[in-house]
């Protein structure tokens, strides 16, 4: 009984067990179900999150190329703006090549760079640079440009860019590409409006995917290039007339100086044979006057009347050429420099006064009436006051002698610009135009009726002109033909 | 007072006048009566490398001259894509130093090659305490890793390396590194410093993780044969949309702008490899090692990724440079390795990253830096123990104090 009792209670044991066993496992495996589902989850989303991955990468690759060649772009047009500034200040031909460096080309996104010109004269291409090529590859270049100049000259002559893009393979690009080692490139004609024209070239490795945006740039660039050709040619054109115009002013200075030198020796010639001449006269003219005065004081006996009267006259003539030949001779010595002026200070309204006196008689025997206006303030001038005397009894005596009666002689004085001016007026009969011009030459006399009645040397106004000159001052004439003149002078003043 | 620097820049197309006029600037800058020991030479392409060199060395006499061509020179006035940049070094006699370099590193195996270049450099330096190396690398050397796996094994692997491989102009054909008087390809030179020298670095790339983790499957050396067990090509061909043609047609933009990113166990970041070939079998040919059942993902970077990395690497490299003194030192110049793939990535916004560098290190403060195809540097995570690795697209900022 008890054994049955325990196998009752152990089968019941086992039964509990069991079915704790069998909650156990079932809770187990529920939890078990729940991990899987969990992973299961968990490596969905991995792998959701690996989609997600790739989505991005190919975004951010797509991100990537835009702003490479966004900045691209920018690097370019930075390149193209440092590069067109440099080049729009040169002025020298061969010099606007030069400004293209290395770094523009990197900017720009190329590698390699060459120019050439076709030389109309040499009937070849003339290199102007070559950037990324070694020697013997420029030679290639230019050896092929030399075989085919038709194909070259056309790319000129159409104005056309060409390029890798816009080249078929069936054109020439791949020939291209090899003689100018470059798999991209683009070739754009360089046309100045004067002189000689040609093309760039701008070339990379197959690495640089050219864009339309980078023939753009280049034709841009060979525009500018064009364009500061012309300027430099320009220039030079412009410099070469320049100095070939200085040449010329510089050859007619040194003819002018010459011709002024020959007129001066000639002047000093003529001056010194004046000078001598009047000297060799002189002295026989003091003997005639010396006998003719022995004769006229009939200190070797009583003449008769006609004969008396014939030396008077002798006598006469003798003083006027006396006067002729100290005139000459006070002309001659001023020119020569000989005759010094002792310039001192001197008041003009004194000078015109005492001067005014010698000079009245005889507009009082003409009838004629001498105004002088010279104001107070007039300042000192610096003259000889015996050689300004001579310039205003010259000027007066002149006047006097062609004013008619009932005429009037005006002295005025006025201050400019630290000189002092004298005008001489007169209500005479004028002159024509063209005596004015030559009115203060030697011997000139105006032809006129009082002129072919009265005696003069044409030597007084020269000698007034020479000692004016001689003072720094200036004389000239203004006149009205049959209404008077106006002889006008310049002193210098003292401030 | 352990090394002060005077830095040189000149823009001039002819090279010997762009020698003269950088030297004097460096030599103006260092101060006249400071003599220099070693000069840091970086220059663009189109520049008579030999001539540079040699025009160097008859200025300032038996200097060690250290350096390689670039795509472009960094520097305090800018990024320029044609110039000379030298940096002069004075170094007093409480700071030991030793350069070296090795030549026909393809004929030698770059693991041979480093380690004759390793044993070379220490050769040099005798039994002073090494604190840090600088290593110039051309930059088309196929297992660059090699050559620092080859370094490691003679100068130890925590040993702190910082390296750039040199470049050309994006034409992936020809680069060169300066030695003394020589210009090599196939070559690489090196800088080792101990005793008196505080430095710090810092090294950041920015690029963020993308898509669902996966493993690589089949490996060997660079080359990536499969990428969860089918061909590694075919990832970038799904993720792209493309074929493998058109793949290879874009394998420059993709390959820098889309690398495999190595998981590395308590890094923040993940290391970089820039991928430089595809092979006919659909293999992805990589600029460094990439160990097999590395859990890899596809990485994409951005410009303000960009940005904020270099600020990290910089302040990385001055936190580094604290670390090792009492108070913040004084800094007497800095050296920037910047990957080209951050500069095509940055594009006009390149300069943003030297005035990051700039605000950081304060006015005054010689910069000089080149455009890499490749950096090398330490990974700094205790599970790594400073082990220098080969990297892409990062910056790296050495930082040399008081």
């Amino acid at each position: 009984m008890d054994s049955e009792i325990l196998v009752n209670i152990l089968w019941l044991a086992f039964a509990s067990a069991a079915l704790s066993l069998l909650i156990v496992f079932l809770k187990k495996n529920e939890k078990i179900k729940y991990l899987q589902s969990a992973v299961d989850t968990l490596q969905k989303t991995l792998e959701e999150m690996d989609e997600q991955a790739k989505l991005i990468v190919r975004t951010d690759i797509a991100l990537n190329k835009t702003q490479e060649e966004l900045d691209k772009k920018l690097t370019g047009l930075y390149a193209l703006q440092r590069l067109s500034r440099a080049i729009s200040t040169t002025l020298e031909e061969k010099h606007i090549f030069r400004k293209i460096e290395i770094s523009h080309l990197e900017d720009l996104g190329f590698e390699k760079c060459c120019a050439f010109l076709w030389n109309t004269d040499a009937n070849e291409f003339i290199s102007y640079l070559h950037i990324g090529y070694m020697e013997e590859e420029t030679e290639y270049i230019k050896a092929d440009l030399a075989e085919k100049r038709g194909f070259y000259l056309d790319i000129i002559d159409r104005e056309k860019t060409i390029s890798s893009i816009s080249l078929q393979k069936e054109m020439g690009r791949l020939e291209m590409s090899k003689v100018f080692r470059a798999n991209s490139f683009v070739i754009s004609p360089i046309m100045p409006k004067e002189g000689d024209k040609g093309f760039i070239f701008f070339g990379a490795g197959a690495d640089m995917p050219l864009t339309e945006g980078d023939e753009e740039f280049i034709i841009l660039l060979a525009n500018q290039v064009s364009q500061a050709l012309d300027n430099a040619r320009l220039f030079e054109h412009t410099w070469m007339a320049q100095q070939s115009l200085e040449r010329k002013v510089e050859e007619r200075t040194q003819e002018l100086s010459l011709a002024l030198e020959e007129v001066r020796s000639i002047s000093k010639r003529k001056t010194d044979f004046i000078s001598a001449v009047s000297h060799e006269l002189r002295t026989p003219l003091t003997s005639i006057k010396g006998y003719a005065a022995i004769l006229i004081e009939e200190k070797l006996g009583a003449l008769p009347p006609a004969v008396k009267e014939r030396l008077e006259k002798i006598n006469r003539h003798s003083d006027e050429l006396v006067r002729m030949v100290n005139d000459l001779l006070d002309i001659s010595r001023i020119e020569a420099g000989k005759t010094a002026m002792k310039l001192v200070p001197q008041d003009i309204r004194e000078m015109t006064a005492s001067v005014a006196d010698l000079i009245n008689i005889q507009c009082k025997n003409k009838e004629v009436e001498l105004i002088t206006e010279i104001p107070e303030s007039l300042p000192q001038v610096m003259a000889d006051r015996s050689q300004i005397e001579r310039v205003f009894i010259n000027l007066l005596g002149n006047a006097v002698k062609f004013t008619p009666q009932q005429g009037r002689i005006t002295i005025r004085a006025s201050q400019e610009q630290g000189r002092v001016k004298i005008d001489i007026s007169d209500s005479g009969i004028g002159m024509p135009p063209e005596a004015l011009e030559r009115i203060f030459e030697e011997f000139y006399r105006v032809d006129n009726k009082i002129n072919q009645h009265v005696k003069g040397t044409g030597l007084g106004l020269p000698l007034v002109k020479h000692i004016i000159e001689a003072h720094q001052g200036r004389i000239w004439v203004t006149s009205i033909q049959g209404k008077g003149s106006t002889f006008s002078f310049t002193l210098p003043s003292i401030n | 007072m352990s090394i002060k620097a005077g830095l040189g820049i000149s823009t001039d197309k002819d090279s010997i006048k762009a020698v003269k006029e950088a030297v004097l600037q460096a030599k103006q800058n260092l101060g006249d009566n400071v003599p220099p020991n070693v000069a840091i030479v970086f220059s663009s392409m189109e520049f008579a490398h030999l001539t540079m060199v040699k025009t160097i060395s008859s200025m300032l006499g038996p200097i060690d001259v250290l350096g390689c061509s670039t795509a472009a020179v960094i520097c305090n006035a800018g990024i320029f894509r044609h110039a000379i940049g030298i940096m002069l070094l004075s170094i007093t006699s409480d700071t030991y130093y030793a350069t070296g370099n090795i030549t026909d590193i393809k004929y030698k195996t770059a693991m041979k090659a480093g380690e004759e270049f390793g044993e070379k450099l220490l050769a040099g330096f005798k039994s002073a305490r090494r604190d840090l190396g600088i290593v110039f690398s051309d930059g088309m050397i196929d297992k660059n890793s090699n050559l620092i796996y080859g370094i490691q094994e003679r100068l130890g692997s925590s040993f702190p390396l910082v390296g750039a491989l040199a470049m050309d102009n994006l034409r992936y054909s020809k680069t060169f590194v300066y030695y003394n008087q020589t210009v090599e390809s196939d070559a690489a030179c090196g800088l080792i410093m101990g005793g008196n020298v505080n430095f710090g670095l810092g090294i950041k790339h920015g690029w963020k993780p993308l898509g669902k983790p996966r493993f690589i499957t089949r490996a060997s050396g660079n080359i990536a044969y499969e990428i969860d067990d089918i061909p590694a090509a075919t990832v970038y061909e799904d993720y792209l949309d493309c074929n493998l043609k058109e793949l290879r047609l874009e394998l420059r933009r993709i390959g820098t702008f889309y690398p495999i990113g190595i998981y590395l166990p308590g890094e923040e970041e993940y290391l970089l490899r820039n991928i430089t070939d595809i092979g006919e079998d659909g293999s992805l040919i990589l600029q460094g090692n990439i160990p097999e059942n590395s859990q890899i993902r596809l990485m994409i970077g951005t410009k303000e990724t960009c940005f904020t990395a270099a600020e990290q690497a910089v302040n990385e490299a001055k936190s580094d440079l604290t670390a090792n003194s009492a108070f913040f030192p004084k800094i007497n110049f800095a050296l920037v390795f910047d990957s080209i793939s951050r500069y095509m990535l940055l594009g006009r916004d390149a300069e943003k990253e030297l005035d990051a560098v700039k605000k950081a290190v304060g006015p005054g403060v010689p910069v000089i830096g080149l455009y890499t195809y490749g950096e090398q540097g330490p990974l700094k995570s205790i599970d790594y123990h400073g082990k220098v690795y080969l990297h892409n697209q990062t910056i790296s900022v050495l930082l040399v104090g008081e």
